[in-house]
């Protein structure tokens, strides 16, 4: 059924507005527009009385009435209108000049009796025609406006479960991280985890999704569930993020990826490995205002498949009072009101700003405020003591105290482990050590030091027992990378070996002994063990401070450590803190 | 008004007189709202060409959106060659900016760089 098109006539001579009605009626039909329904109201009360019921499309002023309208009429019936602009008519008669007083009381057109067909036909068309677009233009401004409210709902959703996913991170238990996400982060594609693995080892990435909304939001969840999954299985660096990029390759349209930042911060052996693919140099400040770049080595994640995760990874040694900055491309393309760039020249100079350490967060993001007079805030920044990062705060660890103390029963049990070259060339064995001893009943009460145990003495069976590498190569910073490189290298070239590791607990009645025992198939240790190579670091000053005992014979691959728990079983801090 | 001051953002293409390079310029912003018209500056031409380069000459900035964009067209380059050493994407004449972004992407490593 045709909707027909609304006119109210006001005229309270009986015969004009007779003469109108039939006029109109007749000049719609002979120009086949829309049909009229008109209805005729005496004067300016009844039409205001009974605006809203017709909702007239076109409001026509009889000859009779015209001469009384006002401009306080034409506004009174305008406003009723609202939106909707709906033309008001005159009709003056002939005999009378059309007057000044027609423009100044505001009527949008006139028709002049006596009627001119062809004419009131012309102007009614036009009418129509001009009532019909702008009645479309209202429905699809209807139209977008439920859209819009539906997007910002859905927003709404997904901010909020971006903020339930993010209460798994570490990122406000301790002090050693300050970070900053714009209100739109999880919009804008950025996104922010963090989390301790077991043995305390600090990992956090910082990404950048590209494009913006929703569809730069989704791709956080696949990221976010396979960080905090791995992260907490004790998975490496290098093995995250060959799972981040292989997922997101595999789920992201093509034009799609997320430039990313992450690191690995291990506070026993007191050095960073740190990845960066695509996003801006990541910036290491040292104690004294040095201000060390770690620019992007890798595409971003999600691009290719596979990755050479490896190779870009760099290692650098934490010295005391390293802060380590990592920020989106929102920094250095915040725009002064002149259009001008923040640049990453102002970000290093905020950054080697000459304040007290702890200042220098606050200062940045003021800086940056202040160039972009506060206009739009889509940037993150973190900052991360990397000295105080570790997990643990005087003598006991900091984020478990809901471990209780009561003894719990372990059992006696004994696994056995052998790895082969093909396992020890790419895979982690430890993530698979722990899924072991998950199942283990009060096994978590002693993770965090079996894992710093198991990790020190496979990493030593591997770099000194197998591959032969010198620690004294750590004694400076090319060294030190130098010594990773060859690692990485020696690890891939691996063609023949073994590691094996056995571990047998044994359970007193709430007290009891967990033995680690570790070998492998390489020539045994030097002699002269404590002065430059295989233990002379940190490791075995940490061993030391955790086990009862550590059995490390010259000339032996097999290293013995004995574990016990229901009585001491925390990490002394000072062990950490040795020379490397 | 200032239209003549500023370069109109656009994309511009040119096929060689074989039909196997085509030459995309993109002159302003290269980004999202770039999509359609950089798309369509390489897609439904047959023969395929084999060799594109992106001149970047008139590139002001570069954002990520454009740099999914270059990964669709290397994906298109690569999808209908059989041989993928057959088929190059170039990007050339990037300025400082334009280049020092694609060099913190290490898209250098995918796309030859001129």
């Amino acid at each position: 059924m045709v909707d027909r098109f609304r006119v109210l006539v006001i005229e309270d001579d009986g015969g004009e507005s007779a003469l109108l009605w039939q006029l109109l009626d007749d000049c719609a039909e002979a120009r086949e527009l829309r049909p009229l329904r008109v209805s005729l109201v005496a004067d300016m009360a009844a039409a205001l009385a009974g605006y809203g019921a017709l909702r007239p499309e076109l409001v026509v002023f009889g000859p009779m009435a015209t001469p009384r309208a006002s401009a306080g009429d034409l506004e009174q019936l305008r406003s009723r209108a609202g939106l909707e602009p709906v033309p008001i008519l005159f009709v003056l008669s002939g005999g009378e000049p059309m007057t000044s007083a027609c423009l100044r009381i505001g009527c949008d057109d006139i028709l002049l009796k006596p009627y001119n067909r062809n004419l009131v036909q012309l102007k009614l068309a036009a009418l129509q025609r001009f009532c019909d677009f702008n009645r479309r233009l209202l429905a699809q401004r209807d139209r977008i406006r439920r859209h819009h409210a539906d997007l910002l709902q859905e927003q709404a959703g997904a901010r909020h479960i971006f903020h339930k996913m993010g209460h798994e991170s570490c990122l406000d238990q301790t002090e050693a991280i300050r970070y900053h996400l714009s209100p739109g982060a999880v919009l804008n594609g950025d996104v922010l985890t963090a989390a301790y693995g077991p043995g305390g080892k600090l990992m956090l990435l910082l990404g950048d999704f590209t494009g913006h909304g929703l569809a730069a939001a989704v791709g956080a969840v696949p990221l976010t569930a396979i960080f905090y999954s791995m992260v907490s299985k004790g998975f490496s660096l290098g093995h995250i993020l060959r799972e981040l990029n292989a997922k997101l390759h595999s789920v992201l349209p093509a034009a799609m990826f997320c430039c990313a930042a992450m690191f690995e911060l291990d506070p026993h052996k007191g050095h960073i490995r740190l990845f960066n693919g695509g996003m801006p140099s990541a910036c290491l400040r040292r104690r004294d205002g040095n201000l060390r770049l770690l620019e992007s080595r890798h595409l971003p994640l999600g691009v290719l498949d596979p990755a050479a995760v490896e190779d870009a990874i760099v290692h650098i040694p934490v010295e005391q009072g390293d802060r380590l900055f990592l920020c989106s491309d929102g920094i250095h393309e915040a725009r002064s009101p002149r259009g001008e760039l923040f640049g990453e020249r102002r970000l290093l100079e905020a950054l080697s700003a000459e304040r007290p350490a702890g200042e220098l967060f606050d200062h940045i993001l003021a800086a940056v405020g202040r160039f972009s007079a506060h206009q739009h805030d889509d940037l993150s920044l973190v900052e991360v003591a990397l000295d105080n990062a570790a997990p643990w705060r005087g003598a006991g660890w900091a984020l478990d105290g809901e471990q209780s103390p009561k003894a719990v029963r372990i059992g006696d049990w004994s696994i056995n482990f052998t790895l082969g070259p093909e396992e020890l060339r790419d895979a982690d064995p430890l993530p698979l050590l722990h899924s072991v001893l998950a199942q283990v009943p009060g096994a978590g009460s002693f993770q965090d030091p079996l894992t710093i145990v198991l990790g020190e003495l496979f990493r030593n069976a591997l770099e000194h027992g197998l591959l032969q590498l010198d620690s004294a190569l750590k004694g400076t910073d090319w060294g030190f990378s130098e010594y990773y490189r060859q690692l990485h290298r020696g690890r891939r070239a691996l063609r023949e070996g073994w590691i094996r590791i056995a571990l047998r607990c044994r359970d007193r009645g709430g007290r009891g002994l967990l033995e680690v025992v570790v070998e492998d198939s390489g020539r045994g240790l030097p002699e002269r063990i404590h002065s430059g190579n295989a233990y002379s670091g940190r490791g075995l000053p940490l061993l030391r401070a955790i086990c009862r005992k550590v059995q490390i014979q010259p000339g032996s691959s097999r290293v013995r450590a004995v574990l016990n728990w229901g009585g001491a079983r925390r990490v002394r801090r000072k062990a950490g803190a040795g020379g490397r | 008004m200032l239209a003549s001051e500023k370069t109109v953002a656009g994309v511009s293409a040119e096929l060689s007189e074989g039909g196997d390079a085509l030459v995309i310029r993109v002159t302003g912003n290269f980004d999202f709202n770039m999509h359609r018209e950089f798309q369509r500056a390489y897609q439904n031409l047959s023969p395929s060409p084999k060799h594109y380069c992106i001149d970047l000459s008139e590139t002001l900035h570069l954002d990520s959106a454009a740099l999914g964009m270059l990964l669709l067209l290397r994906d298109h380059c690569l999808g209908d060659g059989d041989d993928p050493e057959q088929c190059r994407v170039e990007l050339m004449n990037a300025n400082e900016h334009v280049g020092r972004i694609l060099t913190v992407s290490n898209f250098d490593k995918i796309f030859t760089i001129r």
